[in-house]
């Protein structure tokens, strides 16, 4: 009976947000109406009314368009024509004080795609860029939830509990990684000397493939819950007391209030955030370059830190091989968006 | 801010949160905490898990006097700086464009401005490093710069698109009955009320330009040219360690960070939530 | 202040001495004009490598060059080794922002002039380098017959060891790893602290282990790839045998900082390093009576006791808009009052014959027992792949010593990412 209750009150919470979307989407629409509306000079061709319509907007989005183009565009294009050549160190074009010497790498077709593909390799750092992904998102989210649910009440001391957990955020992450490190450290780190006070022999921390995994995985997640949190909090605050003042009232228990009226009153907000931590988690270049290096051996290598690798590490720089790298990520990176964005519609999310 | 009153809490359900977020807190603050007693080590002793025995400000004197650290700094705070600002300028108008107008291309544009969101640097840093050795860019801020403006440009548009969408289009209208065409519109109602979100949005792309490592790490070189990223990076190589610089900078770097991040906390949420989670 | 005044002495003793070797530099290359007259002008902008305990004393020895040529102005720029050979590409290839002369490690100067980055020496330098400096400190600036850069300093790697630690425990510096393996067992029970510490994070590290065994990484003559041979697969076993067995430590990250802190505070009696490390660990605790340290050839293998020659070599880069003023600075700092200062301050060891006559030379301690090593270190093949294969060995060699693959495993991957390097080779 209870559940039935808060199920409904759950289902008017979400026809509220969704209330707010069409909204939205209304006023929009009635502001491009009222423009076409002042605008209407009677132009003969189609190309000439739409000139004459939206030029104001074409104008206000050149510059991006014209940034994006020069500065993304083109060296997108470029990279994906590099990832199709042999282009290395040895062979790309360079100026040597007066001398110039020319490119001559040559055309290779989709070799590059087929050496990488075919390489074990990919396949391994496929796997557990998927393993740290899922691992770091997952961990994260539950952890931020969970705080977040604990700051949504009203109690002595919130604002400082508050605080401390945003500073992960605050403090700029390549700081953080190094402090980490400096934890980490087998030999001479805080953490072992804690733990040997209790009993417990050294932790080879970055020095086992297992145990680097799991630290490479804390510390993003350290560096992921105040956002999470935080924007958690806010999709919390929105959600109407009354909801929970109605519920309760038909008796229904915290867990049943988070799960039909908490959970579906956070869809939105989630939804975002997992998608962009996502995101963020999967090209996550600093904390692994800086706090193992990929290391011990190539144990926490992602895609990204490889395709730098390819690049600047190893030598002769391999260019072709770290453009193939990268389109292979975007396209992944693209796939995901794309069956994200398709459930998300099944689901009669407007996104 | 709603705050609920959900019947008195147990005393035990009280002890067992504190508990839990004085934990996590604790978790949180440890790691800047002992990076703050490392610095005040003597360098020697700074890889060891002693508490401070004899506190020294040894490592701030090295890290100002004998390290290029304020060069660094200067340069993140450069580079950093110059991004936001054209940034925020050249992504203004776009959303809010693509928040008031329907037109031709806007599908694309939206779609464009998000995927290049997601866009690893992966894919971009060869033909970019290489653009900028064309130009005789590499190792200049202005490379940085502009590098750093494709993260962002659209990730600037796309968030102040979201501000521009909480500001009701009764003022667009107004602006229209008084006579103004979009841009004035633009300029003169549209931008002044939206001065928060640009503040927001400027400080997102100042820290993501701040904490940027892998093209910093890729295209500045030698001592001086390097910005925080790289610099922090020389204190500990294969064949260098010097925490006790690295801790003095960690701090130097962090304290006023964290002090703007603290105060400003309130309109950061409120616009991250205005801006990033109504896409 | 102590070093102030002997860089100021120094100063005054080379303005009279070595403008004769300034001078025959610029012969070469006079194409910039600015030898007009026989006066050098400009700036020459030199990227050092030395590391924090050096960086100092280099600063000041190249910023003397202007009180020789007072219309050459030196600017003075460190850039930590670990970097430093990606950081000269990006700065070569750009031609922006780029020095005119590099500290090069003896391992880059091949790759450096395969892709036409460096200026060629000029003859009369040439001939002077071939004539008074030691051969194998020589040969590694060549490079297809023709010589690109000028050695400024040698080395190899030593057993370094805790005198005190050792009396203690009863033992002597071993000569085996055998020997290494009692040594760190009596070590242990008489002290409780570990016999070697046992870089695991660098490859270079393994080039004694690889030539104990009587292997090397590649046969250049040959164009063999031989890492993978026995006495491959017998040095991946050997490093894991040393921290299996307990007698070593080990890291797969932070192994610089680990090895000196656990060296210098005495938590380990013995490492492996180079005359680079020296002035760092003077520092230490254990060694504030430097008479603490001493060093032995590094121990055997099954085979024999080998060690890597290295060393840093200087170079001009071929786009250097005052190439004779660069050519000048680096045979300034090749010259022998410098190789000697840098000798006594930091006991780093000269490339030139007749410095090791010095009184300066011959009472450093450590220069007389890095000495010999030099002259039996193993000369590496100066291909420009020789930097290449340092980073593929050091995934293998990190997951072979701290136990993540077997030797085996680990020898076989080494040769085959070697192959992808080196085309074409066995």
């Amino acid at each position: 009976m209870a559940a039935h209750t808060s199920q409904s009150v759950a289902k008017a919470a979400g026809d509220d947000v969704e209330h707010g979307d069409v909204a939205r989407g209304l006023s929009r629409r009635t502001g491009s109406g009222n423009r076409t509306g002042g605008n209407r000079t009677g132009g003969r061709g189609g190309l000439r009314r739409a000139l004459a319509t939206h030029w104001y907007a074409w104008a206000m989005v050149t510059p991006v368009v014209l940034v994006l183009g020069v500065i993304i565009g083109w060296p997108l294009v470029r990279g994906v024509y590099l990832s199709l050549t042999d282009a290395n160190e040895r062979n790309v074009s360079r100026t040597i004080g007066v001398r110039h010497i020319e490119a001559t790498y040559e055309f290779v077709g989709l070799d590059n795609y087929a050496a990488v593909l075919s390489d074990p390799v990919f396949l391994q750092r496929l796997a557990w860029t998927v393993v740290w992904t899922v691992a770091c998102v997952s961990i994260t989210f539950t952890l931020g939830l969970a705080l977040a649910n604990m700051l949504n009440r009203d109690f002595k001391g919130r604002a400082a509990y508050r605080m401390a957990l945003i500073l992960p955020w605050a403090v700029p992450g390549f700081v953080s990684v190094f402090a980490w490190r400096f934890l980490f450290n087998r030999d001479n780190g805080i953490l072992n000397k804690i733990l040997d006070g209790g009993g417990i022999s050294a932790v080879p921390w970055l020095d086992d493939p297992t145990w680097a995994k799991f630290a490479v995985i804390t510390v993003n997640v350290w560096l992921g819950v105040p956002f999470m949190m935080v924007a958690l909090l806010g999709g919390l605050q929105s959600i109407p007391g009354e909801l929970y003042e109605a519920a309760e009232m038909d008796g229904a228990s915290a867990w049943q209030r988070f799960r039909h009226i908490t959970l579906p009153g956070l869809r939105a907000v989630s939804m975002t955030v997992i998608l962009l931590s996502t995101i963020w988690t999967f090209n996550m270049f600093p904390v692994i370059f800086l706090l193992t290096r990929g290391g011990p051996g190539d144990s926490t290598e992602i895609l990204v830190t490889q395709a730098f690798r390819e690049a600047f590490i190893t030598s002769p720089r391999d260019f072709a091989a770290s453009a193939t790298w990268g389109v292979l990520i975007l396209a992944l990176l693209m796939i995901f968006a794309l069956v994200y964005r398709r459930s998300l519609r099944k689901q009669g999310e407007v996104w | 801010m709603t705050t609920r009153t959900r019947g008195r809490r147990a005393p035990l359900a009280s002890v067992g949160l504190h508990a839990t977020l004085l934990v996590a807190s604790v978790v949180a603050v440890f790691p800047v905490l002992w990076i703050l007693l490392t610095s005040l080590k003597p360098a020697q002793h700074a890889i060891t898990t002693d508490f401070v025995k004899e506190p020294t400000l040894g490592n701030y004197t090295y890290l100002l006097e004998s390290s290029h650290f304020l060069s660094w700094f200067a340069n993140s705070v450069l580079v950093a700086g110059v991004t936001t600002v054209l940034g925020v300028f050249i992504a203004a108008t776009t959303g809010y464009a693509v928040s008031r107008f329907k037109f031709p291309g806007m599908k694309p544009l939206m779609w464009t401005l998000l995927i290049t969101q997601m866009f690893p640097m992966a894919i971009l840093i060869v033909p970019l490093y290489n653009l900028m050795g064309d130009l005789g860019l590499l190792n200049q801020p202005v490379g940085l710069i502009i590098t750093y403006l494709t993260i962002a440009v659209p990730f600037c548009a796309w968030m102040m698109k979201g501000f521009f969408d909480t500001i009701p289009i009764e003022i667009d209208e107004s602006g229209r009955v008084d006579g103004l065409n979009p841009f004035g519109t633009f300029w003169r109602l549209i931008l002044p009320l939206a001065k928060p979100g640009l503040a927001v949005t400027g400080f997102y792309a100042f820290i993501t330009a701040w904490g940027e490592v892998a093209y910093a790490s890729a295209f500045m070189v030698g001592e001086e040219n390097l910005t925080l990223a790289g610099g922090l990076q020389t204190f500990v190589t294969q064949y260098t360690s010097n925490w006790g610089a690295m801790s003095a900078a960690s701090v130097l770097i962090a304290i006023p960070a964290a002090i703007f991040f603290v105060f400003a906390q309130r309109h950061l949420v409120a616009g991250m939530t205005a801006g990033a989670t109504k896409g | 202040m102590r070093r102030g005044i002997a860089a100021t002495a120094l100063v005054a003793a080379l303005a009279l001495a070595a403008t004769a070797c300034g001078g025959d530099a610029s012969d070469g290359k006079d194409a910039a004009g600015d030898n007009a007259g026989g006066e050098l002008s400009g700036t020459v902008t030199w990227w050092d490598t030395s590391n924090d305990a050096e960086k100092a004393s280099f600063q000041k020895i190249a910023e003397a060059f202007t009180a020789k040529h007072p219309k050459v102005t030196v600017k003075y720029v460190n850039v930590p080794y670990g970097d430093a050979q990606n950081k000269v590409k990006n700065a070569f290839s750009s031609g922006s922002d780029a020095p005119d002369v590099i500290r090069a490690d003896v391992g880059w100067v091949a790759d450096f002039a395969s892709l036409q980055y460096l200026d060629e020496v000029p003859a009369e330098t040439v001939k002077k380098v071939d004539a008074e400096f030691l051969p194998a400190a020589a040969a590694s600036g060549k490079y297809e017959g023709k010589t690109y850069a000028v050695p400024q300093v040698i080395d190899t790697l030593g057993l370094f060891y805790n005198k005190k630690m050792l009396a203690d425990a009863g033992v002597q510096p071993p000569t085996t790893l055998e020997e290494v393996k009692t040594a760190a067992a009596a070590i242990k029970a008489k002290t409780g602290k570990a016999g070697l510490y046992l870089r695991g994070d660098d490859s270079y590290w393994f080039l004694p282990l690889i030539y104990g065994e009587g292997g090397d990484l590649v046969d250049a003559k040959n164009k063999t790839v031989t890492v993978d041979n026995a006495a491959g697969v017998k040095a991946f076993k050997a490093a894991r045998d040393l921290v299996s067995s307990g007698a070593a430590l080990t890291n797969a990250t932070d192994g610089w900082t680990n090895m000196q802190t656990a060296f210098k505070s005495g938590e380990a009696a013995m490492m492996i390093n180079g005359p680079w490390a020296v002035a760092d660990t003077y520092a230490g605790d254990q060694f504030k009576d430097k008479a603490n340290l001493g060093v032995a050839p590094v121990p055997a293998g099954s085979v024999k006791a080998g060690s890597p020659q290295g060393g840093h070599d200087l170079a001009v880069y071929a786009g250097s808009k005052n190439t004779a003023a660069a050519h000048a600075f680096v045979a300034y700092m090749t010259s022998q009052e410098v190789q000697v200062q840098s000798a006594k301050e930091l006991s780093l060891l000269p490339t030139r014959t007749a410095a090791y006559e010095q009184p300066d030379v011959k009472g450093s301690e450590m220069v007389q027992f890095f000495k010999p090593a030099v002259d039996k270190a193993v000369e590496r093949a100066w291909i420009p792949e020789n930097g290449s294969l340092f980073e593929p060995l050091k995934v293998e060699y990190t997951k072979a010593i701290t136990g993540a693959s077997t030797p085996e495993e680990a020898a076989k991957t080494a040769g085959a990412e070697f192959r992808k390097i080196l085309k074409g080779w066995k």
